[in-house]
């Protein structure tokens, strides 16, 4: 059931120190630093944010986590994203660890090392497109396929592989060190990798099967951390170009008194609200027990927002003007960052499918 | 469909309005509404009778001047579920307008004259604001009123004046002081439709119904007690007024139901499989969630104690937005069938009403504040510009 409650206590304190964090470690200057690393290290702040109980926040307690529930963890993804942070947070806490607590029976043991900080494991493949298989004969399996594109997998130790085994989908960890990894960053500087696992053999025991609920869940969790992460950039650019036109000044004053850019900001605003009380409608839906319902709703915010975020990323780039256009200025590292959020998640057309299909 | 306001404890409020709905509704009202045909004064007068018997008329009025008692919440449940029972929206001007504004700024007398008329639709009440020109620039309008002994005399015109030919009464915004400036020289005014000097032209709209009229008052006679509040503080009055029920400005209730008739359409016109008008119906059902959405996400910041003012423009925009898309699509999926004459010969269900609706509810972002006014309300009073 959807209640649209406040923010308790508990999302503001998480968003309160979300925002002195990205305030203290990030800034261009410092992002730009970070983005000179080698792409296969673990990014500066993992650890630390390991500290602040990030990772564990939205991990059930049964597996070791905080469990918190989802519309508080959605306020901490919110300033993440709009922070423009490098960690993968959304695909190995929202993703990853929302999957693997709900398939293993040993999840928090799993778990441990990765959500404290040591470590990086990401989930890799399970696209309907261009699915990863696995063989089985006897007792060893042989996976065939690649995942083109994984954030957060440059740096991994591990990979938890959504293979098709027999007809259903198979869960299969598989180490690094025995795929063919290439390396390299997203168009806005995020680290990812092209993951090959062609003739990667395993015992057929490690194979966890029946784990479609999991797999289902986890991915709409991992969605669900995109949206949040693009709506708080959409605040974000809402937030820096209302700024903007209120300083800059034309013909004698500032842009913002024309009413052709009042009327595209309060566009802008719209979009602003829309966003978030979708986000807000999303992450209620994944605490209902109903599937159909999560799959409706968690389709229906990535539409609106999709469509939103595109809408914002035009209007904040042509009201900044020649600025929007230049890497100098926040807004144009945030618009690389949308464009990514939206790319990736599935299209619009599937979401479409799935939210008629659901009802 | 997906409700959001589906709570337990909203179903068996849900069901009584279901059933009173069921039980009460005349069936050519019914059918009216559910075809989106033009509906009458006895279409009103009957179901505002039926509501006035239960205790429903006026969801958002205090208990203690007739209304339910019914939270924000079972307001926006109830208006779902008349829509969805196809029942007839009821014109605001009286329960929705001057009502809520007499309880606010009128004087005991006032509040006994006029609120017990207005809940049982004995008295029908329209709205004399807009004039020939002042429209968007409402702070502009030259209706004057000057003083006379015992009370004032009213001359000017009036316009876009909604079922002025059924109302018995008229609010009026009336020049009171000409030397003051724009806003504060404006009074509220209270006339009787059968004044002296008042009289009506109907405007012919271009959907072919009269629901809008031009009044002209000349020399017309109010007498002291028929003046809201205070003179010249009528401009607050009248922003009180456009702020009532700000939460149910997105309209979420008629937006469903439209789309559930296009959808209708769209199957009677062998398109119900057709992926691109299935797509383009799940796309405003989405974004029709969205304006539901945020209608709850505000009400609850402000039932929390949260400040929301202006922000509601937002759902004005939206929700008209979305309206007026969808009659877009009902055209598309109608195509020429749309076309016959209304009550002709070659009229044909379910798209009888397409065309008719689609120029019908081109007035649906210009009314009750322009969507250009809307943007500017949102860009002064919410962004700062």
């Amino acid at each position: 059931m959807i209640r649209f409650n406040l923010p308790d206590d508990g999302a503001t304190m998480l968003k309160d120190t979300a925002e002195r964090f990205v305030a203290d470690r990030y800034g261009l200057a410092r992002r730009g630093e970070m983005l000179r690393k080698p792409d296969d290290q673990i990014p500066a702040h993992w650890a630390d944010m390991a500290g602040l109980g990030w990772l564990l926040a939205p991990v059930p307690e049964t597996a070791g986590g905080l469990g918190l529930p989802p519309v508080q963890i959605v306020a901490l993804l919110e300033v993440l994203g709009a922070g423009l942070v490098l960690e993968p947070v959304g695909p190995v806490v929202m993703r990853c660890a929302a999957t693997l607590a709900r398939a293993l029976p040993d999840a928090e043991a799993v778990l441990a090392p990765v959500l404290s900080g040591g470590c990086i494991e990401v989930m890799a493949g399970g696209e309907e497109a261009a699915p990863i298989t696995a063989m089985r004969d006897g007792e060893r399996v042989t996976l065939a396929g690649r995942a083109p594109l994984v954030v957060g997998g440059a740096a991994a130790r591990a990979f938890w592989v959504v293979a098709r085994m027999e007809g259903a989908p198979a869960l299969i960890r598989v180490p690094a060190d025995e795929v063919r990894l290439t390396r390299f960053r997203l168009v806005d500087g995020q680290a990812a990798a092209k993951v090959v696992f062609d003739g990667v053999c395993c015992d057929a025991g490690g194979v966890i099967t029946g784990c479609a609920p999991a797999l289902a869940f986890g991915a709409d969790m991992g969605l669900l951390g995109m949206l949040a992460e693009t709506s708080g950039l959409i605040d974000a650019l809402y937030r820096a170009t209302l700024e903007h036109v209120k300083l800059r000044e034309q013909f004698g004053r500032p842009i913002g008194r024309f009413q052709a850019v009042q009327h595209r900001m309060a566009d802008m605003f719209i979009a602003r609200e829309e966003a978030q009380s979708m986000v807000q409608l999303a992450a209620e839906a994944m605490e209902s027990a109903d599937t159909g319902l999560r799959a409706r709703l968690v389709s229906a915010a990535r539409i609106k927002i999709a469509g939103s975020a595109r809408a914002v990323l035009r209007d904040a780039v042509q009201l900044h003007g020649g600025m929007g256009v230049t890497d100098e200025l926040p807004v144009g590292h945030m618009v690389k960052r949308l464009l990514v959020l939206t790319q990736m998640g599935g299209n619009r057309a599937t979401h479409l499918k799935r939210f008629r299909e659901a009802a | 469909m997906t409700d959001l306001l589906n709570g337990a404890e909203d179903e068996a409020f849900r069901q009584e309005i279901r059933e009173f709905v069921t039980a009460n509704l005349h069936p050519g009202t019914r059918d009216k509404v559910a075809r989106g045909a033009p509906l009458t004064r006895e279409d009103f007068a009957r179901w505002q009778q039926c509501l006035f018997e239960r205790g429903w008329v006026a969801p958002a009025w205090p208990v203690e001047h007739g209304g339910p008692g019914w939270s924000a919440r079972q307001r926006l449940i109830a208006d779902e579920e008349m829509f969805r029972q196809h029942t007839p929206p009821l014109p605001g001007f009286g329960l929705k307008m001057i009502g809520p504004i007499l309880m606010r700024f009128g004087t005991p007398g006032q509040q006994a004259r006029f609120l017990p008329g207005i809940l049982s639709g004995d008295d029908w009440w329209c709205q004399g604001f807009s004039e020939p020109g002042a429209g968007s620039d409402l702070a502009s309008l030259r209706t004057r009123a000057v003083r006379v002994a015992g009370g004032w005399r009213i001359s000017g015109s009036k316009t876009w004046t909604t079922y002025a030919q059924y109302a018995n009464w008229i609010f009026c915004l009336v020049r009171t002081d000409p030397q003051a400036k724009k806003q504060e020289g404006i009074s509220m005014m209270l006339v009787d439709m059968a004044s002296d000097g008042l009289t009506r032209r109907p405007i012919r709209l271009m959907d072919g119904t009269e629901e809008v009229n031009e009044i002209f008052l000349d020399d017309v006679f109010v007498p002291d007690d028929q003046v809201v509040g205070e003179i010249n503080r009528g401009w607050t009055y009248a922003k009180a007024l456009l702020e009532n029920e700000r939460f149910g400005i997105g309209g979420v209730g008629r937006s469903k139901h439209l789309l559930q008739r296009v959808r209708e359409m769209a199957e009677a016109a062998g398109r119900g499989a057709d992926p691109e008008v299935a797509d383009a119906l799940a796309a405003y059902e989405i974004d029709i969630m969205a304006v539901e959405a945020t209608t709850l996400r505000l009400l609850n910041a402000a039932e929390a104690g949260a400040r929301i003012g202006a922000e509601t423009s937002l759902l004005k925009i939206r929700g008209t937005e979305i309206q007026q898309g969808l009659t877009e699509l009902m055209l598309e999926v109608a195509g020429p069938l749309a076309l016959p004459e209304r009550e002709g010969e070659g009229a044909e269900a379910p798209f009888e009403n397409a065309a008719y609706q689609f120029l019908n509810w081109r007035k649906l972002s210009i009314y009750g504040g322009s969507n250009e006014i809307q943007r500017g309300i949102l860009a002064g009073q919410v962004l700062g510009l």
